[in-house]
């Protein structure tokens, strides 16, 4: 575990945000998807997500869509990386729980 | 009943169309004013990161949620990467992580953990040193009766009939007949004179008696125990005196009476009671090295001790 990992703080909150992404890997969640899986509240979420994606252990980019076709804004998508997914995956087998391969 | 039922259940007057319009435009502004307090590389994405899902939100009450936690999101995001903008980088870029700094010495949290050990130690002194214990001796203020005067002028029941007198009967007392006849020789031993030399001298004083007059004696009730608590709220003090009859062993033959009053009824009240309570540990009378029942007054002082 590098010293970027060291700092992320795996609190419960942020093994819910994990485990929200580790229902199917490969998925990209908007921070609105990522609420309604894990119940978390913006206030917390939010901050979580930034954490992660400064550790690497996600990565996001802008929605591609046309705002103006779409008729909503663009959103933010964050997705899980194999080294991300390689530490929610160590971090879960602490607890004696495993993730989807 | 959620927010969503909540807000339907208002008035209509109170969430008119442009209330509601005001609402939306609210919620949108404070989330762009959230989103300028972040670090500026992180600004413009979060602002629009945010709005784009306040527009997936369903329902007011959630949006507003929703941009409240943005409000608290900004804060904690400034506070991680820093105001200064440790993170430069786009808004397509990683964002380097910067952990929180201390500033200064402490900690808040180590501050407010300090201030909450110093409470604890203070209302511990504060405690031990007894003043709570001092508050709670202030004197009361006494009791004040007030009378009304409603039921004054309400007329009096009548009174009950007087019970029917009965005249005693008249009874004419009978004149019993008897004769007594007195014997001559009955008659001659009425002038005998008699010689008073000759008869006991019964006339003498009484012999004199060791008599030790009885008391409270061991295991007689505490005064204190029996001090009238309206009168211990009230501060009054004073003394009684009270007769007692009590019998060989101590035990009281009749009640006992105020034989002086302490000049306060409750006192006296709780006089007559210790001196019932104290049946049985009455120190009898003693004659002649011999206990015997009798009747004592012994005075009985309510008064406080410090």
């Amino acid at each position: 575990m590098g010293r970027r990992d060291r700092d992320v703080r795996i609190s419960l909150q942020t093994l819910r945000v994990l485990d929200a992404f580790l229902e199917n890997p490969a998925d990209e969640l908007a921070g609105a998807d990522v609420h309604k899986r894990s119940g978390l509240a913006s206030g917390t979420l939010y901050p979580i997500l930034l954490r992660l994606e400064s550790a690497g252990w996600f990565i996001s980019r802008w929605e591609s869509v046309d705002p103006s076709s779409a008729g909503r804004p663009r959103r933010r998508l964050y997705r899980l990386t194999a080294r991300g997914l390689a530490q929610a995956a160590e971090v879960f087998a602490s607890f004696g729980r495993g993730v989807p391969a | 009943m959620n927010g969503n039922d909540l807000l339907a259940a208002l008035p209509a007057a109170a969430l008119s169309e442009t209330c509601l319009r005001r609402l939306d435009q609210l919620t949108i502004r404070l989330i762009e004013h959230a989103a300028r307090h972040t670090p500026p590389a992180l600004s413009q994405r979060l602002q629009e990161e945010w709005l784009a899902d306040l527009a997936a939100r369903a329902g007011r009450v959630s949006r507003l949620r929703l941009a409240a936690g943005c409000w608290w999101a900004a804060n904690v995001i400034a506070r991680q990467y820093g105001v200064s903008g440790l993170a430069a980088v786009g808004s397509n870029k990683a964002v380097a992580y910067a952990p929180p700094q201390a500033s200064g010495f402490l900690s808040p949290r180590t501050v407010a953990l300090v201030l909450i050990a110093c409470l604890h130690l203070a209302l511990i002194y504060f405690l031990s040193i007894g003043m709570a214990n001092r508050t709670a001796k202030v004197p009361p203020q006494p009791l004040q009766s007030v009378f009304s005067n409603e039921d004054v002028h309400r007329a009096l029941p009548p009174p009950p009939p007087l019970p029917p007198k009965f005249a005693h009967p008249l009874i004419d007392p009978i004149e019993p007949d008897i004769r007594i006849e007195v014997s001559a020789q009955t008659q001659g031993l009425q002038n005998v004179p008699v010689d008073r030399s000759q008869q006991p001298n019964t006339s003498t004083t009484p012999p004199k008696v060791d008599r030790v007059i009885g008391g409270p004696g061991k295991g007689f009730p505490n005064t204190t125990d029996y001090y009238p608590d309206a009168s211990r709220r009230l501060g009054e003090k004073g003394v009684a005196s009270v007769q007692v009859c009590v019998d060989a062993i101590g035990r009281l033959t009749s009640d006992p009476a105020i034989t002086h009053s302490s000049g306060n009824a409750r006192l006296d009240a709780g006089a007559l009671t210790l001196a019932k309570a104290g049946s049985g540990h009455y120190r009898p009378t003693i004659e002649d090295g011999r206990a015997v029942g009798s009747c004592f007054p012994f005075r009985i002082r309510f008064e406080f001790r410090d």
